[in-house]
């Protein structure tokens, strides 16, 4: 189709693109100051696009961090119950008996 | 990234947040962008919308731009694509538009050495207003821009058969507009 289209240019419609090809738009009115017309409709995209769930996923990984830190603490500084039952009653009772001194019961 | 043209640069620290780079990226390819452009808008205001529209894409897009290809193909591909789309929605506006409304083709002004080259390029596009948007699209290409079926191919994302075939009907819907052959 390329090799042979400019063979066959004999019509009047080829007539009339071979003319259109010569006659190019004016697009200086357009080109004037176009960068920074540009350039200012990205600005303004950014500040629309700043939503709060933007920020949230931008938080995303500090939150992560902090609850592994919690958790990871929880784990390892968390008192372990006494082994003995009975003692784990008697401190039980101490307590009791403490609290009812200091009430006046 | 191996980006193999001058606009390497560029690119690379426009997308490490340099706006000025872009800019210079903007200035650069201002012209081919909006001559294309040109061949679809109607006016001024929608040919810097489609511009801006063209220039936006690529920013938002900048990171997977692969650098196979110099970055002004694949601006050229983004400048195609927002095209096709303004027909596209123009055609969807334009659905309860009957051809009469159109307007009528221009007298040619010139007189005695054939139609000027204004008067064609007015009488193609009122022509070619009523072409679905993807024959616009490959006839515009083809014939005004002189790119071959290869290239329309690879600029509209379509294979060189169904380039051919719109190219074709295109041509047969203008004909019969404002007339093919005149013996000559």
């Amino acid at each position: 189709m390329d090799d042979k289209r400019h063979d066959r240019r004999n019509g009047k419609l080829d007539r009339y693109f071979a003319l259109a090809r010569r006659s190019t738009p004016d697009i200086s009115g357009v080109e004037r100051g176009f960068e920074t017309r540009v350039m200012a409709r990205i600005r303004e995209s950014r500040e629309v696009r700043e939503p709060w769930y933007d920020w949230a996923w931008r938080l995303a990984p500090v939150f992560l961090a902090l609850t592994l830190l919690l958790a990871g603490w929880s784990v390892l500084y968390s008192p372990a119950p006494p082994a003995d039952p009975v003692a784990m009653l008697d401190s039980g009772s101490q307590e009791v008996a403490l609290l009812d001194n200091l009430t006046g019961e | 990234m191996a980006v193999p043209d001058e606009d390497a640069d560029l690119v690379r620290s426009a997308i490490g947040g340099d706006d000025e780079a872009f800019a210079e990226l903007v200035r650069r390819h201002k012209g081919t962008v909006l001559r294309r452009a040109a061949r679809f808008a109607r006016d001024h205001a929608e040919l810097e919308d489609l511009g801006q529209e063209t220039f936006l894409r690529a920013f938002r897009d900048l990171r997977s731009f692969r650098g196979d290809a110099p970055f002004g193909h694949w601006l050229s591909r983004i400048a195609v694509r927002v095209c096709y789309d303004a027909l596209r929605k123009r055609r969807r506006e334009e659905k309860d538009v009957s051809l009469e409304d159109l307007a009528a083709p221009v007298a040619d002004p010139s007189t005695g050495n054939g139609p000027s080259a204004q008067f064609a390029r007015i009488l193609l596009e009122q022509a070619m207003s009523r072409l679905k948007p993807g024959d616009r699209l490959v006839i515009t290409l083809f014939e005004l821009e002189d790119r071959s079926v290869r290239e329309v191919a690879a600029l509209t994302g379509w294979s060189e058969t169904l380039v051919k075939v719109r190219a074709f009907r295109a041509r047969q819907a203008l004909k019969r507009s404002i007339g093919g052959d005149d013996g000559r």
